[in-house]
């Protein structure tokens, strides 16, 4: 490939990527996101006021809760239906509002189309979402005063919290892929987001073979502080972290090229979405 | 496939039961070229086709040697105004045109000096940095059509452009349109207002019922309806005289005075014998002749005829 060819589709690329990152960010679309952020952050500066001052003193109580909350609440419903709201609309957004034809009337492969959705939509989610997870972890040791602060800026904390913004960070890429294809292919997207949440929720009653099928069983083995999970521990076997980084990034390159796959099919029938 | 034509061999797209276009074979070439039917009959779903938005069911389509499926190759050099009447949330109509020659790979500051030239030319130079969303239904369509040529494509699709459009804007756009043609490009236009056709097409293409039912110049369209016989509209001073001798004409089948007494619509199934013929008339009854014109040559009246509704084609 030529190199003029290659600087082209870089330039295209990232037109489109910058075009979506702006329609996510600056528009109505945006709301719903920020509600989703809004509850565990609201939950950590509720739990900030009123921990009893017993508690206070405890600042191991504070890195489980945390860990609990991000595992059963940020990752499986904020940070999943943040991804399904940003990404699920990349594409079914336009089609909504019938201008999906102006980026199909470019010049433009339609694999450099779906990669400058997909980047934009990328950088749209992790903007939000990798913030308010540094604020909700921070909120989480706010009550401890000035032991807490230690805490989050010492070497564990602060490894802690890049675990959890990585985790966070790859969850956003393989929910985010997803959502993308589902966009492609349903009217209405959150139908199947609903039904992928339910198999989410679900993985630890799962035999091991379909918990590969699952995303937040890897997430899950990639938690620094793995969450309390009572009798259901016994039904969970981490993954190795390298393998489950590397599985996920995989699951969502194969994502990415069904949705390439399918994008070269796309036709305009707006009449018929 | 040739590069220097549009061609479609035996094009066909179906909705899942339903029709769109059936069995179209087409050679279009450089000039204007009107698509007409009404509402519904295709038009849309060939530029579609055309453009790549729809892909043929059964068929093969070249536009200048290029597959329409290949979207890089093919908007390098077509540009589509479609009907739609939508835009991105919030564009802008400069942020709308600078966005379409970023994926063009243009350069910011060309872009922005290219944006603004098209303004220029479209007329919304004053109105760039106001939303979409604010412009009137004709600004809208300005804006759909800089949109079309802000590459200066080879192949210019324009789906019902004039809609919208106030009287002095529909002028500005013809002239636009014809001199684009004049350079040498494709400019294909829709429409299902058939005297707006007529007064900008080189050709024609008619569509009904997701079929070509007629293509080329009107009047050799015209020519090959030989069960309508051609109307001959003669404005002179002796009305009469030259109705009572062309009724002597064996091709002659009709005569009529109009209620203006100062013309004559003749009715024949040889025009050219009529014309031939006429001269002699005008001069044994030495009748003064204003003009001598063809009454149904008209896009209207040749889709009327060939759909079997003369007279509400529209």
């Amino acid at each position: 490939m030529s190199s003029a060819r290659w600087l082209l589709w870089r330039r295209q690329a990232w037109a489109v990527a910058r075009h979506e990152l702006v329609r996510s960010v600056f528009s109505g679309r945006i709301v719903p996101v920020l509600l989703l952020v809004a509850m565990p952050l609201s939950l950590a500066g509720l739990r900030a006021l009123f921990l009893p001052a017993g508690q206070r003193l405890d600042l191991g109580h504070s890195t489980a809760d945390f860990a609990q909350m991000f595992a059963l609440f940020h990752l499986r419903f904020v940070v999943f239906f943040a991804c399904a709201v940003i990404f699920a609309k990349a594409f079914r957004g336009e089609i909504l509002e019938r201008s999906l034809h102006y980026s199909l009337l470019a010049p433009l492969d339609r694999a450099v189309l779906v990669a400058g959705k997909y980047v934009g939509s990328l950088i749209a989610a992790w903007l939000v979402l990798l913030p308010a997870t540094a604020i909700t972890f921070v909120l989480f040791h706010l009550p401890h005063g000035a032991a807490g602060f230690r805490q989050v800026l010492s070497a564990t904390g602060a490894s802690h919290l890049a675990a959890y913004l990585a985790v966070v960070a790859l969850a956003c890429c393989a929910y985010g892929a997803l959502f993308l294809l589902a966009g492609l292919y349903f009217s209405n997207p959150m139908v199947p987001a609903l039904l992928f949440l339910g198999w989410e929720v679900a993985t630890p009653f799962l035999p091991p073979a379909l918990k590969a099928l699952s995303f937040v069983h890897y997430l899950s083995s990639l938690l620094p502080v793995p969450p309390s999970l009572g009798p259901l521990a016994l039904l969970t076997r981490p993954v190795d972290p390298w393998l489950a980084g590397f599985g996920l990034l995989a699951a969502t390159a194969a994502l990415l090229v069904l949705a390439v796959r399918k994008a070269r099919r796309l036709e305009v029938t707006y009449a018929a979405d | 496939m040739t590069l220097d034509a549009i061609t479609l061999r035996d094009v066909s797209k179906f909705y899942g039961e339903v029709l769109g276009v059936n069995r179209i074979t087409l050679d279009l070439k450089p000039g204007l070229t009107g698509l007409v039917g009404p509402n519904g009959s295709g038009k849309s779903t060939l530029m579609h086709l055309l453009t790549g938005l729809l892909r043929p069911t059964r068929g093969e389509i070249s536009v200048l040697g290029v597959n329409p499926g290949d979207p890089e190759r093919l908007f390098r050099i077509v540009g589509y105004c479609t009907q739609y009447d939508s835009f991105p949330s919030g564009a802008t109509g400069l942020s709308f045109l600078r966005h379409a020659l970023a994926l063009h790979g243009v350069p910011a500051g060309e872009a922005d000096r290219r944006c603004f030239e098209l303004l220029q030319q479209v007329g919304l130079a004053d109105a760039a940095r106001r939303r979409i969303a604010g412009y009137s239904k004709g600004m809208r369509q300005r804006i759909k059509l800089a949109h079309a040529l802000s590459h200066a494509p080879r192949v210019l699709v324009l789906d019902e452009p004039l809609n919208g459009l106030d009287p002095m804007g529909r002028a500005e756009m013809i002239r636009l349109f014809k001199e684009l043609a004049a350079e040498g490009r494709f400019v294909i236009v829709s429409s299902h207002i058939l005297h707006e056709v007529d007064a900008i097409c080189d050709a024609v293409v008619m569509v009904h019922g997701g079929s070509v039912v007629a293509e080329g110049q009107i009047r050799a369209v015209r020519g090959e309806i030989t069960s309508q016989p051609i109307q001959v509209l003669v404005r002179c001073d002796r009305p009469r005289a030259i109705a009572a001798a062309a009724l002597a004409l064996d091709h002659v089948v009709e005569a009529k005075l109009l209620d203006d007494g100062a013309s004559v619509l003749v009715r024949t199934r040889d025009a050219d014998a009529f014309y031939a013929s006429l001269t002699g008339i005008v001069i044994a009854s030495g009748t003064a002749v204003e003009s001598v014109l063809p009454a149904d040559e008209s896009v209207d009246a040749v889709y009327g005829y060939l759909i079997g509704q003369p007279g509400v084609p529209t």
